[in-house]
């Protein structure tokens, strides 16, 4: 059992893209852990996903073995997503730790997820080290970024730390900061075992690996453990740290970081969160763990060959085996068939999962766009929340139509403002407060209906402020609005999988430029295609595919039969692909089209 | 073999093809549009060109004297090369094949080729039909078209070939850029006055890797609109049975007993020899292409190579499917008893689903016996067979 007086558990948190992973990689070379040979960016992020777009989705664990003044320490570093849609994965990590890096950009500062995760940090009573990274640019803003620290996040900047994580510049500062100034983990070794559950994979060869930060008391191989939330028993078949590939070891004592294998079999029977304690010695108090990571945008996934729909079954389950904050559940829609409903924390988590699914399973799919969900108070004075438009009921049912409500922090430059007000008013915000953060940047709060944040706020942010402003939200809650459900008619049918919610003042607009996008989308027929939008039956907008008027070869003699056949071959090959209603065939992308639609401002 | 031959199915494997393409690749200029296997400025090549002809053929192990019910040399130019270059083409190709009198000889013609020179030695080789690439008779199309000859030129060789030869087709493209309605009605209306047995008209397509293509890429010049294409393709199947030009096929049409038996054999799924640089044939179920590379050809010859670049040989359903893909393309359509006899699967049976429903759209029509595209089907042909395939 390491001392623990000479453990260090510690997460680096960050805004997206402020260099946390590099940071991360350079602490794992510099210590000893990997050699230079294995050094590579982003060692930590083994999702391909993670790599191909440069994100951290899932926490991680590492020990790292570091030698200071001829004592050797053990540092535990938990790496932790940086994006919005994550953000549950961070205060997860923190829960496990007594320090944190505040990684801060020299030139870009403080961002809304640098003030997010500081103050999430800061809830959890973590030591807070502030970091500037990237400080080889050509171009930073020191003195302000440090200036933002202090008065935005309200920390010290007098130990402030400048590094380079890509340069390798200060990396030696950043492990004398965490053994002088992180507490060791407290904890007695002989009280009964407490471990926390922060996180769990699935591992071919072992089944469920579950990875635990200890508290109290200790753990070693064989031991009986039980899992006081889930009311389960198992023994510890294997138990060891990650340094960065898994490594086995007899015992893991207070403040240690590690995993254990016990069997498990299903991700679904470990509970994130939950308290590992002995099974014979039990502690009375499980640990506070965590809340419930809320899913915030829904949407149909459905096979296009229906034969298809038990291996699309097969396929989320896995993908739900190593991420518990996805969920999915079987549905039908007329249009579509068989499906699945699927629940994402954002849409960044929907892109990647759906990348995921695209990369990993060889299922052909039709997607239907995103929506959140809604609180309906029926005449009949139930309360109802759906997450498909499909299941709105008949509008004279309905008493009232609630939507969820985010609190949206933006930090943007102050030339931007206005720009951002007009945006956010024009998707029916409410203006709380606007902040200078010093001569050039503001924070500014909004309330505003999460609908018409999750899809595209993000990358409407990104254009009006050329990449400068950043936002976080969280939800705070419902509240009632004029809303409605849109049908889409395609040749006179009602396409429910087409169907969407939408503001009714802004029912007409975004009609209309849904049944233009489909216009695009649908190609041409034999026959003209009307496609209609429509309040119940009141049609407010409509398009037509006029049809094909001329389509002939011209020439097909000898040397053309086998090359032409070919081609109209593959033009059916196409056409398999699409969902054919009725007689019109819809291809994958027009049901991401509401999506498109609703960005068509 | 006659078309009644095959329409009762009389497909006998053992016996040879009956029907022999040549492609002439060679040509004094590529013209815009133009995808077909040609060279253009190499006539340096011909001499090359008719050793590995003869080379193609041997290797081929036709039996000698093959009777041939129809002969087709396409191009390219085959009206391109010097007399004594085409006498020596047409004096090898009947030294292994059988050429009678009833042979349907076809030679496809560049009006401005056609010397009183050459006239003559077709006539003497034993050709009965000449296809002249006549295109337009307006000077407007023809240019864009990159033609060499003129509306006057056409009139001066249809004078000539009249008294030489009965059965004469013109080609004519619509759809060409800024052609108007009237341009069109007048090129048809020219083409009826100068009497020609057959004429085929072609809706100008524009295919990857054309200057046309580029061009239109660029914007530098534009498709004509598809309902403007559309009616001159329907005042096409107006004026020219009104003329006495039976439509037989997609873009076909000839006065009776005109039709072109050599590609009847392409439509009836019949096979066919072909040698040639990009030749295609039909050879116990087996299709095969040359490789499109004149320089390819001929070396692939002279190593003793297979000149074939592509073959694919279909099982008997994508055979019975592609007998509906082609014999669709003929006016009269697919009569269920031949299709049968042809196939062995009944139309119905193999695709009873598609063909409802296209009746139904009124693209296809359904006597009980013949099953064949409505007048609208014959404008989204592509379409309808697309459902057989």
């Amino acid at each position: 059992m390491f001392d623990q007086r000479f453990i260090r558990n510690f997460s680096i948190i960050a805004h997206i893209d402020h260099g946390k992973s590099t940071l991360a990689d350079q602490l794992l070379l510099k210590s000893g852990a990997i050699t230079q040979r294995e050094f590579r960016e982003q060692i930590l992020d083994d999702l391909k996903v993670e790599r191909e777009r440069g994100i951290t989705v899932k926490a991680r664990a590492v020990a790292i073995n570091y030698t200071l003044d001829g004592q050797k320490y053990e540092l535990n570093l938990i790496d932790t997503p940086g994006h919005v849609d994550f953000h549950y994965e961070v205060s997860r990590s923190l829960a496990a730790c007594e320090g944190a890096l505040l990684l801060v950009d020299a030139f870009q500062g403080v961002q809304a997820q640098t003030v997010a995760n500081a103050y999430a940090a800061i809830e959890s009573n973590l030591e807070i080290i502030p970091v500037l990274n990237k400080i080889d640019l050509p171009v930073t803003r020191v003195d302000e970024v440090l200036d933002e620290i202090e008065s935005v996040v309200g920390l010290d900047t007098e130990g402030c730390l400048r590094v380079s994580g890509k340069a390798g510049i200060g990396i030696e500062s950043v492990f004398k900061a965490i053994i002088d100034r992180i507490p060791a983990p407290k904890g007695s070794p002989t009280d009964p075992l407490r471990a926390l559950v922060f996180d769990s994979k699935y591992d071919h060869y072992r089944g469920v690996v579950t990875y635990v930060r200890i508290k109290e008391g200790s753990i070693c191989k064989g031991q009986k453990v039980y899992f006081m939330k889930a009311g389960t028993s198992h023994e510890v078949l294997e138990l060891g740290q990650f340094r960065p590939d898994m490594v086995a070891c007899e015992e893991l004592g207070p403040g240690q970081v590690g995993y254990i294998v016990t069997g498990i079999k299903v991700l679904g029977n470990v509970h994130v969160g939950d308290t590992v304690t002995d099974f014979h010695n039990r502690t009375p108090t499980p640990l506070p763990g965590y809340e419930i990571p809320q899913q915030m945008v829904f949407c149909g996934m459905y096979p296009i060959d229906a034969t298809d729909f038990e291996r699309l079954r097969e396929e989320l389950q896995k993908m739900s085996l190593n991420d518990a904050s996805f969920s999915f559940a079987p549905d039908t829609s007329e249009a579509l068939g068989f499906g699945f409903r699927c629940g994402f924390l954002g849409m960044l988590h929907m892109e990647i999962i759906q990348q995921r699914l695209e990369e990993e399973a060889n299922v052909d799919l039709i997607q239907t766009a995103p929506n959140v969900t809604y609180q309906l108070k029926l005449r009949n004075g139930e309360t109802q929340f759906v997450d498909n438009p499909q299941q709105v009921p008949e509008g004279g049912n309905i008493e009232e139509f609630g939507e969820p409500i985010a609190k949206v922090v933006f930090i943007l430059p102050s030339d931007r403002i206005g720009p951002i007000m007009q945006l956010c008013a024009d998707r029916r915000g409410v203006y709380k407060t606007t902040e200078f953060l010093g001569p050039k940047r503001a924070q500014v709060i909004y309330e505003l209906p999460l609908a018409e944040i999750v899809f595209d706020m993000y990358d409407k942010l990104k254009s009006i402020t050329a990449g400068y402003g950043t936002m976080n939200y969280e939800v705070i809650g419902y509240r009632p609005a004029d809303l409605v459900k849109m049908d889409i008619l395609v040749k006179g049918e009602k396409v429910d999988a087409l169907a969407c919610i939408v503001h009714r003042a802004q029912a007409e607009r975004r009609g209309r430029a849904l049944c233009k996008k489909l216009k695009e989308e649908i190609s041409r027929h034999q026959f003209e295609i009307p496609i209609q939008a429509a309040l119940s039956a009141r049609i407010i907008a409509r398009e037509t595919i006029s049809a094909v008027r001329k389509d002939v070869t011209a020439k097909c003699y000898g040397g053309d039969i086998s090359r032409k056949r070919k081609l109209l071959e593959k033009q059916k090959e196409g056409k398999k692909r699409m969902k054919q209603f009725g007689q019109v065939e819809i291809p994958q992308k027009a049901f991401l089209s509401v999506l498109d639609a609703n960005k068509d401002d | 073999m006659t078309s009644r031959a095959s329409e009762i199915g009389l497909s006998n494997e053992a016996r040879p093809p009956a029907a022999a393409y040549f492609h002439v690749p060679f040509c004094a200029h590529r013209c815009g549009y133009c995808d077909f296997t040609l060279i253009a400025g190499r006539d340096d090549l011909v001499g090359d060109y008719l050793r590995s002809l003869d080379l193609e053929i041997q290797r081929s192990r036709i039996p000698l004297g093959t009777p041939l019910a129809t002969l087709f040399f396409g191009g390219g130019t085959p009206t391109h090369p010097e007399p004594a270059e085409m006498r020596r083409l047409f004096e090898m190709t009947r030294r292994y094949f059988h050429v009678s009198a009833t042979t349907e000889f076809s030679v496809e013609a560049n009006p401005l080729d056609l010397t009183d020179e050459k006239i003559d030695l077709l006539t003497e080789m034993g050709v009965n039909r000449i296809s002249l690439g006549v295109q337009s008779f307006s000077q407007q199309a023809l240019k864009l078209l990159e033609r060499d000859h003129c509306a006057h030129d056409v009139r001066d060789v249809m004078a000539r070939l009249k008294s030489r030869f009965e059965n004469v087709s013109l080609d004519l493209i619509f759809g060409v850029p800024n052609q108007t309605l009237p341009d069109w009605k007048e090129t048809l209306e020219r083409a009826i006055e100068l009497g020609p047995s057959h004429i085929s008209t072609y809706g100008l397509t524009f295919e990857k890797g054309t200057a046309f293509w580029t061009r239109r890429e660029r914007g530098d010049i534009s498709a004509v609109d598809e309902e403007l294409e559309r009616e001159q393709y329907a005042l096409a199947m107006e004026q020219l049975p009104a003329a006495g030009y039976e439509q037989y096929e997609i873009s076909n049409f000839a006065k009776p007993g005109f039709e072109c038996r050599h590609n009847n054999v392409y439509w009836n799924g019949d096979e066919y020899w072909a040698f040639g640089p990009g030749a295609a044939r039909y050879m116990n179920g087996r299709r095969e292409t040359n490789i499109r590379s004149v320089l390819g050809w001929l070396a692939r010859l002279e190593r003793n190579e297979s000149p074939v670049a592509d073959s694919e040989e279909l099982d008997r359903e994508h055979r019975a499917r592609e007998l509906i893909y082609l014999g669709l393309r003929r006016i009269r359509g697919i009569s269920r008893a031949s299709f049968y006899e042809q196939t062995g699967f009944e139309l119905d049976e193999l695709c009873g689903p598609s063909l409802r429903e296209q009746v139904q759209l009124g693209l296809l029509d359904d006597d009980g016996s013949y099953v064949r595209l409505t007048l609208e089907g014959r404008f989204v042909a592509d379409r309808v067979v697309m459902e057989f395939l």
